[in-house]
């Protein structure tokens, strides 16, 4: 150990239970260690470079806590979520699970759908989690419908139609696109009951990708679903698993193919394989894709269009949770960045993500009112950079998330994006998800096991 | 002469976030240097104050009515036309009718053509409150309010 950089607690991913650990500096990189009385010592690769990992504090927020938490009683982060009085950031996305089924089985799956049981609630109990969310969150409130896969529901569309008449201002769609590939009405269905976006599973620009993350050729149904998606006009996000195994070579092409469809593709998630869930192999460090090293190949595959440097914490989760960048693209087709940390944080980290999503609307409502209604802007001028940038941009972010291994509660208490439950609660995504070796939640089989049926559908 | 400020005047330069006393400072710059133009009645002068272009418009009592800032920084006027339109500007310093022009303005490692005013003999260039207020500051803004 060259320095200790913090304390905090993890757990056992053996036993699961909650264990002290601590993060220090090593070699230029960044470890989380941890030792279970019963099962012994673990030690986890979190992040390669100290200076960096140490200047990423500057873009800590101030914590804006939940209005009102599900959990009242003394609690033990993070054995007894809901949140607590004990969490220090309020929610900007809720995902909510309307199923557990899929029309895939993948040997890469977070949620380890379509095993074991099938949980596919009722419109009833779904209403039951858009109030959850409504008495827990404030406006502006988005969320993810997620799973399983969302689109084998027929009833998606009448889903997403009850959130907006609840009053759910934003509704995205996680889903393999898979469906949509083949089904344009019924994408068309969605959009009309509300839909404003996809998060659309895309891991790269080969067959063979597919075969490893979905365990079959899905790379002419991704096209066919983003051509759908052009001609409906539904915007999307790819999502990107990466792993040093399998795809991490072809981050470049990736971003060179969003680029090609802005503005139906409105960014790419960059999403490090997380070991939970179901994975194919227990992780070693060099199985890892840490932050860092995800920027050093962005930077590498695009030729220095886009840099480390180009990358900020949105400083609303955890610093060391996420990244994000944002650029224009020029005529030219390459990148032109809009964020730099020589911008520096945030001057006021106050309610950072209630204020970011109130100043990109402000911003786009007043470059619509500075530009002239003819459109025709003279060449080279500031005008038809804006106007660029309203159509031509695309948003590069990433966050990893924890598994069983890397897990650290000062993290899950930072955390914004809070999957709901039928029994009405909000619980950080990663922590809902996370289970140890031999597969046991701490939440999410053991809630939705609850509400579901067992055997074949 | 310094600059008078009414209550509009402070709660305008209030709500844009200007500090009195910078554009009191752009007025009396102004007036000693004579960098400024003028349609007889009403003065734009601007100076650039840390990262800020600051601009006051004021009359010859030094009644500041207006008072707006950008970041971009100006650079050379752009040539677009063999018969610029003359503006009811006049450059005090040249003593020169200033023309509707173009100018490069600079921000963040980019640039781009905008309008403005500019003295056809000094080259100097003042831009006008809707572009300041509006392009600029969406520009800026795009910029700015993507660092959150």
């Amino acid at each position: 150990m060259d320095e200790k950089l913090g304390e905090s607690s993890s757990l056992c991913p053996e036993c699961l239970k909650v264990i002290p650990a601590v993060k220090y500096a090593e070699n230029d990189n960044v470890y989380l260690e941890k030792t279970c009385p019963e099962h012994g010592n673990y030690k986890v690769l979190i992040w390669r470079g100290v200076a960096d990992y140490k200047s990423m504090k500057a873009y800590a927020c101030v914590p804006s806590r939940p209005e009102k938490y599900a959990v009242t009683k003394e609690a033990t982060c993070p054995v007894d979520c809901g949140l607590c009085k004990d969490h220090a950031q309020h929610t900007c996305l809720v995902v909510l699970e309307v199923t557990n089924d899929c029309n895939l089985k993948c040997p890469i799956c977070f949620a380890s759908a379509n095993e074991r049981y099938h949980f596919n609630p009722t419109m009833e109990q779904i209403r039951g989690m858009f109030q959850t969310t409504i008495d827990y969150v404030n406006h502006p409130i988005c969320v993810q419908i997620s799973g399983g896969e969302p689109t084998i529901r027929d009833d998606l569309p009448e889903i997403i139609k009850m959130g907006k008449e609840m009053g759910i201002d934003y509704i995205e769609v996680n889903t393999n696109a898979v469906r949509f590939s083949q089904d344009i009405d019924f994408l068309r269905k969605c959009k009309e009951a509300g839909m404003d976006s996809l998060y659309f599973s895309f891991d790269g620009l080969t067959s063979d990708v597919y075969m490893k993350t979905c365990g079959r050729d899905l790379l002419a149904a991704k096209l066919k679903a983003i051509e759908n998606c052009r001609e409906v006009e539904v915007g999307v996000t790819l999502v990107t698993v990466v792993s040093p195994d399998i795809n991490i070579h072809q981050i470049g092409d990736i971003i060179n193919f969003a680029k090609k469809n802005v503005p139906t593709v409105k960014g790419i998630h960059f999403q490090p394989l997380s070991y939970f869930g179901r994975f194919p192999i227990i992780p070693k460090d060099e199985n890892r894709t840490v932050l860092p090293d995800l920027l050093k190949e962005i930077e590498k595959q695009t030729k220095g269009e886009l840099r480390m440097d180009n990358f900020i914490p949105t400083s609303c989760t955890n610093v060391h949770c996420d990244v994000k960048s944002m650029s224009v693209i020029m005529e030219d087709g390459s990148l032109f960045p809009l964020t730099h940390r020589a911008m520096g944080p945030p001057k006021d980290t106050c309610c950072v993500a209630t204020k970011t999503r109130k100043e990109i609307s402000d911003l786009w409502r007043y470059i619509d009112e500075s530009l002239g209604a003819d459109g025709e802007e003279a060449k080279g001028s500031w005008d038809e950079f804006i106007q660029r940038a309203r159509t031509n941009y695309l948003t590069i972010s990433s966050m990893p998330f924890q598994d069983v291994w890397n897990v650290d509660t000062e993290r899950l208490k930072g955390c914004c994006i809070h999957t709901v439950t039928p029994d009405g609660k909000l619980i950080p995504f990663c922590l809902f998800n996370i289970n140890s070796v031999h597969g046991k939640t701490l939440y999410r089989h053991e809630i939705l096991e609850k509400y579901a049926k067992w055997g074949s559908s | 002469m310094d600059a008078k400020f009414s209550a509009e005047a402070k709660d305008l330069m209030g709500k844009r976030g200007l500090k009195e006393a910078d554009v009191a400072d752009v007025v009396k710059t102004a007036e000693t240097s004579n960098r400024k133009i003028t349609t007889g009645k009403v003065n734009i002068a601007k100076k650039r104050i840390g990262e800020v272009t600051v601009y006051a418009k004021y009359d010859a009592d030094g009644n500041v009515c207006n008072a707006y800032s950008h970041r971009m920084v100006l650079g050379e006027p752009v040539k677009t036309t063999d018969t610029p339109e003359i503006t009811k500007w006049e450059c005090v310093h040249c003593k020169e009718k200033a023309i509707a022009g173009t100018v490069n303005m600079t921000y963040m490692g980019i640039t781009r053509s905008g309008p403005a005013i500019v003295c056809p003999k000094c080259g100097d260039s003042w831009v006008e409150e809707y572009l300041a207020t509006k392009t600029i500051a969406a520009a800026e803004g795009l910029f700015e309010k993507k660092k959150a």
